[in-house]
């Protein structure tokens, strides 16, 4: 007799909203401030300059951990984030009270599964467009831009960053530990990451490859937590 | 406690009854394998089956409003591109491949010569935005579809709402794709002891059986996998087959094995069109290329005398349903695109 009772007690506390929310904000920077597109970057130490145009990604299948036991782990985790849209950036992550996590986990893009199911909708919906077509899949990371070192027509530089079969796999896990528990924001220091570009020599990805595996590999070093 | 479980599982029992496949809209022909697409995900409906086809027949979705997926897979042809040995495209550009028959998609794991695609839903993505052929991008047609005076209201029977996103629109073109059933040839009349075969075609089943059947597998004739059958490379298309996907040197020249059903109006033949009749098609296997990656199982040399060529042809024709050619459940949906004014 006595279960049910919990049961039901738990049920009351959930209905009445008795929920611990965490809200984690991803947070794009270049040269150590927030990101704003189309403005014109200068690259450390020289004239060259650089602009974003367009900046999108997904982050999906986010966890929250104490040490090594997984607390959380989100049903359903596919969010589009699009620095054309600062409503995307914040994640609002909804956990029974009392979960003392010191670790966030989540993926740059979408996996394998995922890109085998089919038609879906939301964040997941083709339109996004976040979606190769002629060789189907999604694209987990998407920079476009200009840039006097591309020698692309109109200086552009283009990195559709994408991938799921075997070779060609470009889905990137980040784990960070988080000391903060109700807000944070998850920086990320794209300059760091075009740093390592070559954009005289390399200024256009748009399908599966080894270069986009290697550009996807560098992702993961360009985030950070703060309050 | 144990009515109380026989109760649910009752329950459980009727929830899946409803989650399978209405039979009277899909059905699995008897001895077939188990279809791969998987329903659950994407239930038919009678009207999301009419929002399919009404897509697939109605040219909203190039940017000319020129070319409807029925252009280049007509039915009478078994879906495919009638005489055109690469098929036509917008401002009639001509692609690069022959396009394929449509027909048992269910069974289906990879579409495309190449496998380039994995998984229904998302093949037609691939004809609405390639710049040789449609040449659109989803997003626009979802935005032309939601202005229209037919589809926010066809969209609202099929899904009950009428705010038409990419998901519903290419899970409605499947739903269509998915009824395109072909199982009800003379073969498969023989098969169910409705029929017989005359002397003819009974030994040119036996050839087919002999050389054929190892790639071309019954029931669905075709094994579903890439295979190189021995085609000399054409030299200007520089076709590489599956390799092109997955840049693998095994999979060079290797193309997805085509069903031979309703072969006998499916022509031309090959990923290149390159050959317009069945006899070309079985001259090319008693004088195949040899190659690094050719199918072991055409290593042995095929030998037909004339009279077994006439014979297995005999049989091929037996793969002719024309229940499925005529069925005016496929054809143009007069009824919708018709009384409708764009
Ligand atoms: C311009 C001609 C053209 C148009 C228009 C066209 N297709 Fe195709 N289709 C092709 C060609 C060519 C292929 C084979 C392409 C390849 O393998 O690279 C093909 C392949 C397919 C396949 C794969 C079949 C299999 O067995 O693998 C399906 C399914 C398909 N098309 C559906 C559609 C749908 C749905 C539409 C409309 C949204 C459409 N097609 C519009 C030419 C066309
Ligand atoms: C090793 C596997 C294999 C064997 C054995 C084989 N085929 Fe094929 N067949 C294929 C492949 C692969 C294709 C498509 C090749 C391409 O377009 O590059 C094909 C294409 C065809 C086509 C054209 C279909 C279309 O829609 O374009 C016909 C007809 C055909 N085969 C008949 C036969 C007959 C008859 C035999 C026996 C004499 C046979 N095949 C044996 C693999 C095989």
């Amino acid at each position: 007799m006595k279960k049910p009772i919990i049961f039901i007690l738990l049920f009351i506390l959930k209905w009445n909203g008795i929920i611990a929310q965490v809200n984690v904000c991803f947070n794009p920077m270049f040269d150590g401030s927030k990101l704003v597109l189309n403005k014109q970057y200068f690259i450390a130490n020289s004239t060259d300059s650089i602009q974003i145009e367009k900046f999108k990604f997904y982050v999906t299948n986010i966890e929250l951990f104490n040490n090594d036991q997984l607390l959380f782990k989100e049903k359903n985790s596919f969010h589009l984030i699009d620095a054309a849209d600062s409503t995307t950036f914040n994640l609002m992550i909804n956990l029974e009270p009392n979960i003392n996590f010191n670790q966030i986990k989540f993926n740059i893009g979408i996996d394998s599964i995922t890109n085998y199911a089919g038609a879906m909708g939301g964040d997941l919906d083709p339109t996004k467009g976040m979606y190769w077509t002629w060789q189907n899949g999604y694209i987990n990371f998407k920079i476009e831009g200009k840039s006097n070192l591309s020698i692309a027509k109109s200086n552009n530089f283009v990195f559709h960053l994408g991938g799921y079969q075997n070779t060609f796999s470009t889905l990137q896990t980040i784990q960070l530990p988080v000391q903060y528990l109700s807000v944070f924001k998850i920086n990320m220091a794209i300059d760091k990451w075009i740093n390592e570009i070559d954009l005289t020599k390399q200024n256009h990805i748009m399908s599966p490859s080894k270069e986009s595996v290697i550009l996807s590999n560098k992702l993961s070093t360009i985030f950070s937590v703060s309050k | 406690m144990k009515i109380k479980t026989i109760v649910i599982s009752f329950i459980i029992i009727l929830l899946f009854a409803f989650a399978s496949v209405d039979k009277s809209l899909f059905s699995i022909p008897k001895n077939w394998p188990k279809p791969v697409y998987n329903f659950k995900k994407n239930q038919l409906t009678d009207s999301k089956i009419l929002l399919g086809r009404v897509l697939f027949y109605d040219p909203i979705l190039s940017r000319n409003n020129t070319i409807s997926c029925a252009n280049c897979h007509s039915q009478y042809t078994a879906f495919t591109h009638l005489d055109h040995a690469l098929s036509h495209g917008i401002d009639d550009r001509i692609g690069t491949r022959n396009s394929l028959a449509l027909m048992n998609l269910a069974w289906h794991q990879s579409f495309m010569w190449d496998g380039a695609i994995n998984h229904l839903d998302m093949q037609a993505l691939a004809p609405i935005s390639n710049h040789d052929e449609m040449d659109e991008n989803i997003k626009h047609v979802t935005e032309k579809l939601q202005a229209s005076q037919i589809y926010p209201l066809l969209y609202f029977n099929a899904f009950s709402d009428s705010t038409i996103t990419g998901e519903n629109t290419l899970k409605a073109i499947s739903q269509f794709m998915l009824t395109l059933v072909s199982a009800n040839s003379k073969y498969d009349k023989v098969k169910r002891m409705e029929d017989s075969f005359t002397k003819q075609e009974e030994n040119g089943y036996r050839l087919f059986k002999q050389n054929c059947a190892s790639c071309h597998t019954e029931p669905l004739f075709t094994n579903r996998e890439f295979e190189n059958n021995g085609l000399p490379i054409d030299s200007l298309l520089n076709d590489t087959g599956r390799k092109r996907i997955t840049q693998n040197n095994l999979d060079y020249l290797k193309f997805k094995v085509p069903t031979l059903r309703n072969i006998e109006f499916s022509n031309p033949y090959m990923h290149d069109g390159r050959f317009k009749r069945i006899y070309e098609v079985i001259n090319h296997y008693t004088n195949i290329q040899s190659s690094k990656t050719l199918s072991p199982k055409l290593q042995k040399k095929i030998i037909l005398t004339s009279n077994e060529k006439v014979d297995l042809t005999a049989f091929l024709l037996t793969l002719t349903d024309k229940e499925f050619l005529f069925n005016p459940k496929f054809g143009f949906p007069k009824e919708v695109l018709l009384t409708s004014k764009k």
